[in-house]
């Protein structure tokens, strides 16, 4: 094991924003366990243990001095267990900190903006690239793929310019055959560079093991899809923002297989017994984006207060294919390529409009959808695009309307919580 | 001699020009300067770069597009659903950036479902990597190749090498020409104003390229032969950043004590430093190939080039004697927008004053904009 910290023997803390992660989770779980009944937001008190957990050991395993790696949420966590390290995910921390912390992480995104960082370019980056500026941070390799926006390759080089070695695999543009070739031939390149960077050998058969795991939930994930058919909607608004924040934080770990088991079980109950969570199920919406994530009380809000189900976000009903772990190297990375490139966001920014257009058409009417709430996030241009074309296809193949909302998914300034629920309610009275 | 109203820059004030309309070749858009043109002059077709030029507002294309979104590619777009660019007759789109490349879909979708409009029109797409490699290399090659093929079959035409090698040496000279006119600007006096080469570039990016070298020769002997400008109270301003394709822009910073001297800009130095290889043994396709992939200076989508983007600055500071430099972008670009962060923070140790401001595509606030420019020229020494 070599890196900058062992080498030169400092023991500087390295991840202090994983430290702030650790302490605010671990008191919003303890929160949750003793004050709410039992069945109501469980999977906050799951999903707050698991990442807790995962948290807890990534800041041991730092002190011990394994290498940190920083990753885009883009680039899968589990392909990073061929080594001994810890992964930080870059957005994950940004946000999942944007939604604990009382006071959000806002300081730090004014931090870049004093720094010359454009006022409209993603939150997602900014705040960690905030920490990294005042030091709170100290990676000893980012790893980020090439998509899928423009602000991925337009704010990591700020990385390397703190010098910070940045590994770059090459994401083609389009969804073809060839593409997960060479997406594929670039992943394992890129493990191979990184592993020179930290001074280790990637250990395939150690990955594959994580990959492993991540084939067991994609199985789990898509039966607690197809309960969500079912009216009322056995999942309550929360798990979406959650299962997002385990899926990033704990992917390829036994936590997250048993943060969607658990939660499967309890869905599967409700299921059973027809019941639904919170207020009458009234309105079924579906989010083709994000929710927010400063205030992810407006989860509960929909619930309880308008009786609106939000069916699934992007990283709610979008899963890529599981991995072949038995056949050779080449194969291993063409399907981990192709897993990458199917991944949420990164399918509908890497291919034309018309198969996320199509795939909306179909889930609105495989969901029984009432009602569509795009939001609009200011930092994804990609995006930018699509919501009008969306709301006609909707209009015209299933009709139902489409909420647009322009936000800061990352920043309350932006659009507030309050203007936000308000749109929402004034919508949800022409949709009943 | 004033030369912003000669007949070839005037092209650049305007979207149709007589060389276009009175052509019976296909006339093709492209909406970014990685679409290898030289492939498309082989296939007998007119490359025209997509700009937005005069267009100063965005109602229609509002609907379609976000406000986050850039400005000129909505403004492109706006002039599409009001039918400017109705006489396309191809599209070609590479995912340059997240607003451009979506325009593959939207002019498809919206632009040429538009009620009344009946014309087929064929749409290319490219997809090019983000970083420099010997693999991304070989991807891009094999775009390309496939580009060739299809432009067979859809326009019905062959293209051999010796078509391609003509077109090779056709852009050559055109690039010869460009940089043999920039270098003038160079001179203590220079011999043309930053307005007036952004109209060449423009110009030259709007005709066939045969009718561009006529006139580039034409204009190099004026220039050549013109006194030089009288500077003395001007700074000498390097322009970088998000496209620039309105000669006000460059007017509004010059008519405030600047002179542009020299630029990074997608309509300027970014297409004209570097020639095709003629003397190597590879076939003229993967030189096409090489040329455009490598590009110096390349664009902030380059993930890993930025340092080389750094140098090409620093060596333009150097050679044309820069006071001054203006970092631009427009509002929402955030290629350019971080691009221009580094550089703001790179440039300090060169002692160079540099302004990092963003913009619209259509700039109506004249005159806060233009008082914006003028504190940065008086703290110029």
């Amino acid at each position: 094991m070599t890196n900058r910290n062992v080498l030169s023997g400092e023991t500087e803390n390295k991840l202090i924003p994983y430290e702030m992660v650790l302490n605010s989770i671990g008191s919003t779980r303890e929160l949750v366990e003793r004050i709410l009944p039992k069945g109501e937001i469980e999977s906050l008190k799951i999903g707050a243990k698991a990442i807790e957990q995962i948290v807890r050991t990534s800041v041991e395993k730092a002190k011990q001095g394994l290498p940190v790696i920083g990753h885009h949420f883009a680039f899968q966590r589990e392909y990073l267990y061929c080594f001994d390290c810890v992964p930080i995910c870059i957005e994950g921390t940004s946000y999942l900190l944007s939604a604990l912390l009382p006071d959000g992480v806002e300081r730090f995104y004014d931090v870049m903006l004093s720094w010359g960082h454009p006022f409209h370019t993603c939150t997602s980056q900014k705040g960690v690239m905030g920490m990294t500026l005042e030091d709170l941070f100290s990676f000893d390799a980012i790893i980020t793929p090439t998509a899928p926006c423009d602000n991925t390759f337009a704010s990591y080089p700020f990385f390397e310019y703190k010098d910070v070695p940045l590994v770059i695999p090459d994401i083609p543009y389009l969804h073809e055959e060839k593409s997960y070739e060479y997406y594929g031939e670039q992943l394992r390149l890129s493990l191979e560079k990184l592993g020179k960077i930290i001074g280790q050998e990637p250990d395939f058969e150690k990955m594959k093991k994580h990959i492993e795991i991540e084939n067991q939930v994609n199985s789990v994930q898509l039966e607690l899809l197809e309960l969500r058919k079912a009216k009322p909607s056995p999942v309550e608004n929360m798990f979406n923002a959650i299962s997002a924040g385990v899926a990033v934080f704990a992917s390829g770990t036994p936590e997250k297989l048993d943060f969607y088991e658990k939660y499967l079980e309890i869905a599967k109950k409700r299921y059973k017994k027809k019941q639904e969570y919170g207020k009458e199920e009234r309105i079924r919406s579906i989010w083709p984006y994000m929710l927010i994530f400063f205030d992810l009380s407006l989860c509960e809000y929909l619930d309880r207060e308008i009786g609106m189900s939000v069916l699934f976000d992007i990283f709610n009903y979008n899963f890529s294919n599981t991995v072949n772990t038995k056949g050779d190297l080449d194969t291993l990375f063409f399907d981990m390529a192709r897993r990458g490139m199917n991944f949420p966001m990164m399918k509908e920014s890497t291919e034309f409009y018309y198969p996320f257009i199509e795939n909306c058409v179909q889930l609105a009417k495989d969901f029984s959808a009432d009602c569509f709430v795009f939001t609009s996030h200011l930092g994804c241009k990609q995006f930018g695009s699509v919501p009008q074309v969306l709301r006609e296809a909707l209009r015209e193949e299933v009709g139902i309307p489409m909420l647009i909302i322009d936000l800061d998914v990352g920043d309350k300034r932006f659009t507030s919580t309050k203007i936000i629920k308000d749109k929402i309610n004034m919508f949800s009275k022409t949709v009943l | 001699m004033q030369l912003r109203d000669d007949p070839f820059l005037s092209i650049a004030n305007k979207i149709p020009n007589k060389y276009i309309e009175n052509n019976k070749r296909n006339i093709v858009g492209y909406y970014c300067t990685y679409i290898p043109e030289e492939l498309l002059e082989a296939a007998d077709l007119i490359p025209f770069r997509i700009r937005a030029t005069g267009n100063e507002d965005t109602n229609k294309a509002d609907t379609y597009m976000v406000r986050f979104t850039c400005s000129f590619v909505r403004s492109t777009l706006n002039l599409a659903l009001d039918g400017v660019y109705d006489f396309l007759d191809g599209l070609f789109v590479c995912n340059s950036c997240d607003h451009s490349r979506r325009m593959f879909e939207i002019f498809d979708m919206v632009v040429f479902k538009r009620e009344g409009f009946n014309k087929n029109v064929p749409r290319f797409y490219i997809a090019i990597p983000h970083i420099l490699t010997e693999e991304g290399y070989q991807w891009f090659y094999g775009e390309i190749s496939e580009l060739k093929n299809n432009l067979e079959k859809v326009y019905n035409v062959k293209i051999s090498d010796d078509k391609l090698n003509d077109t090779i040496k056709l852009y050559n000279r055109n690039r010869k020409l460009m940089r043999e006119i920039y270098e003038l600007r160079n001179l203590n006096h220079p011999k043309l104003t930053g307005t007036e080469a952004l109209q060449l570039a423009i110009a030259n990016s709007s005709v066939p390229k045969e009718i561009a070298n006529r006139e580039l020769e034409r204009l190099l002997g004026i220039f050549r032969e013109r006194e030089g400008l009288n500077i003395d109270d001007k700074k000498r301003i390097l322009l970088i950043g998000s496209v620039v394709d309105n000669a006000k822009f460059t007017e509004l910073v010059e008519s405030s004590g600047a002179i542009i001297v020299s630029d990074n800009l997608c309509f300027g130095k970014k297409t004209i430093m570097e020639d095709i290889d003629s003397n190597s043994s590879k076939s003229p396709l993967e030189r096409i190939a090489k040329r455009l992939y490598y590009r110096n200076p390349s664009c902030p989508r380059s993930m890993d080039d930025h340092k080389r983007r750094l140098e090409f600055v620093k060596n333009q500071i150097k050679i044309a004697n820069v006071d001054g430099v203006l970092l631009q972008r427009i509002t929402n670009c955030d290629l350019h927008g971080c691009d221009n962060m580094l550089f703001e923070h790179e440039l300090k140790e060169l002692d160079v004053p540099v302004f990092n401001i963003d913009r619209e595509n259509f700039q109506s606030d004249y005159t806060r904009f233009q008082t914006r420019i003028e504190a940065f020229l008086e703290m110029i020494r």
